[in-house]
């Protein structure tokens, strides 16, 4: 199924990743790469285990079982710090945001520029935030104000920037889009393609047929915590995709529908 | 000192870009309750003679200095959303193992230190309690409550302990500039009293814990957590560590602040401080702290201290029992938090 022509070591494995709580399995024995400049789109109901299986990758969870590799190298990542560390930065559904720390305190948090004596250097994250943020939205303008009084949009603009800013290989969006309007959704969708181009891995994860098909160059789908499918886009439609999400097989009598002979 | 604290932390704060003339969010809490405040100073200089006066304004720093220490450390546990029940008693035991430490022949100073190191130790506990027993703030610190004030009264069969020297009274006594003159009649006049050592001692800690919070990484952590405790998660804050480190903080300045009190009275006694912890609490609460978390200020803290101690200093010299002075202090925190919310909701 998955006929991707081998060119450079995948940018992430992960392989046979297990995740059990208690008597639940969560993930079974679940297969993905990523390679450079690519969008994979990870699809699945609510509880197949998809936002687990990232949560894994993002460092946020610890697997049952399983290996991932980094650049061809096995990383073992027992914390956010840790990802971050191989330059994996996730974008959380939630955003994940401090809603009383402005926006520069929030896309520094954790990782904040220091004086030389060790006091936090509000100025230079001030100044870099602010260059951060207007490359990705000019009209980002109310730096000053907590986060809890911006629009989804302008709180995404600063989930994204500090992916960006922190030079980003690998990033993960868990529903980027599922909290903004229709304007936002599109600027969001034009900073992944940017992104993309610009050499970064991404996983998507979305519910949005539109988004996926827009924006990924392949879809793995989860149903009950296994692998069900990985396909280049271009070899399957939208109901392929539900009956995967819905049935967790493909419609009878399936041949690869894309441009791959 | 108020003012000075919240110029202090307004110059903290990075300067703002655009409209800053009008005080918004915490900096208005802090302002009212600073205005709060000053009306009370003026209402009671009117109603007793002797209350606006140098001698009666350094009393009152003298018996603030002990809730103002402990509100501290309350702040920054407040702010990480927690909660601390147990400082009243971790004072006490503080005292106490300074003072058995004395009693064994240690000199004053290590047995102070201590002191305030098993009064952090407490904290510590606390902190491992909530963090890695996930217990909450609230039933965790009232465990190590009774525990520590049990210790406390176990350790000294609930028994003052006196005669520990000269030397044990001078932090809680002691005062600089203290300026005597000795008459021709042979009797010494006190021209100025002197700034009393704890007054003095409240303002460093204070200066030191707005730094912490505003200007150091711990502080900015502390709020993170406080504020989104996943998102801090995510973004890769240790929130476990920085909520030990608050705990820690505040058991410290409890045993500080027990430093403090026990010197003052040159004894120790196991059942002081009770019930401190409230009014620790309630002087975060009027200078602006939410329980809810990521919201709270060393400065308006020490506002809300002072308008605690000026209450009960002033009620005092104007007669009113100390039950009603209760009755106005619970009024005062309900109102203080009140008018915040109402004014939230706008």
């Amino acid at each position: 199924m998955l006929d991707v022509t081998a060119q450079d070591a995948p940018l992430v494995q992960m392989s046979e990743i297990y995740k059990h709580f208690g008597g639940i399995h969560a993930v079974e024995g679940v297969s993905v790469d990523l390679y450079p400049g690519e969008v994979v789109g990870v699809l699945g109901h609510n509880g197949a285990g998809k936002s687990c299986l990232m949560r894994i990758l993002s460092g946020a969870m610890l697997p049952s079982g399983g290996k991932i590799y980094v650049n061809g190298e096995a990383a073992d990542l027992r914390s956010p710090q840790d990802a971050k560390h191989y330059g994996i930065e996730t974008i959380y559904q939630t955003l994940a945001l401090a809603n009383h720390l402005d926006a520069a305190q929030n896309l520094f948090l954790g990782r904040e520029l220091k004086t030389r004596f060790g006091n936090l250097d509000e100025a230079r994250m001030h100044a870099e935030a602010q260059e951060a943020l207007r490359q990705l939205n000019p009209n980002f303008k109310n730096l000053k104000d907590p986060v809890a009084k911006l629009s989804g949009g302008q709180r995404q603009v600063i989930a994204i920037a500090r992916a960006i800013y922190f030079q980003a290989k690998v990033l993960i969006m868990d529903e980027p889009t599922a909290a903004l309007g229709p304007s936002e959704t599109a600027m969001v969708a034009d900073l992944t393609l940017r992104l993309k181009n610009e050499g970064i891995g991404i996983f998507l994860i979305s519910h949005d047929m539109h988004d996926v098909f827009d924006l990924c160059d392949r879809v793995m789908v989860m149903n009950k915590g296994r692998n069900v499918g990985s396909f280049r886009i271009e070899d399957v439609n939208k109901d392929d995709i539900l009956s995967l999400i819905i049935k967790g097989t493909l419609p009878d009598g399936w041949t690869p529908r894309g441009a791959s002979k | 000192m108020s003012d000075n604290q919240s110029s202090t932390d307004m110059r903290l704060r990075p300067s703002g870009s655009g409209l800053r003339f009008l005080p918004s969010g915490s900096s208005l809490h802090r302002l009212s309750a600073l205005l709060t405040l000053l009306l009370l100073i003026f209402a009671f200089s009117f109603t007793s003679p002797a209350f606006f006066t140098m001698n009666n304004g350094l009393t009152v720093l003298l018996q603030t200095s002990v809730i103002g220490l402990l509100a501290i450390g309350m702040t920054m546990v407040i702010i990480t959303g927690g909660i601390d029940l147990s400082v009243g008693s971790v004072l006490a035991l503080s005292g106490v193992v300074a003072g058995l430490t004395i009693k064994a022949g240690v000199p004053v100073l290590p047995a102070m230190g201590l002191g305030i190191v098993a009064g952090a130790f407490c904290g510590f506990l606390n902190g491992l309690v909530i963090t890695k027993m996930r217990i909450t703030p609230f039933v965790a610190t009232l465990g190590m409550m009774m525990i520590a004030r049990g210790v406390a009264l176990q350790l000294t069969g609930a028994a003052p302990i006196s005669r520990l020297g000269d030397m044990f009274g001078k932090l809680g006594n002691g005062s600089f500039f203290r300026v005597v003159e000795m008459q021709a009649n042979g009797f010494p006049k006190v021209i100025f009293p002197g700034i009393p050592y704890p007054a003095v001692l409240l303002i460093v800690m204070a200066l030191f814990g707005a730094f912490l919070l505003q200007r150091r990484q711990i502080g900015r952590h502390i709020f993170s957590v406080g504020s989104n405790e996943e998102a801090a998660r995510l973004s890769g804050v240790n929130v476990d560590r920085t909520k030990i480190w608050a705990y820690t903080a505040s058991g410290a300045l409890a045993g500080l602040a027990g430093m403090v009190l026990m010197s003052r009275l040159v004894t120790v006694q196991p059942n002081e401080g009770v019930m401190y912890e409230l009014d620790a609490i309630a002087a975060s609460v009027i200078g602006g702290a939410s329980l809810m978390g990521g919201v709270g200020s060393i400065s308006g803290s020490m506002i809300g201290a002072f308008i605690i101690g000026v209450l009960r200093n002033g009620l005092n010299m104007a007669g009113t029992s100390a039950f009603i002075q209760q009755i106005i202090i619970g009024v005062v925190v309900i109102g203080a938090v009140y008018i915040d919310q109402v004014r939230n909701r706008n």
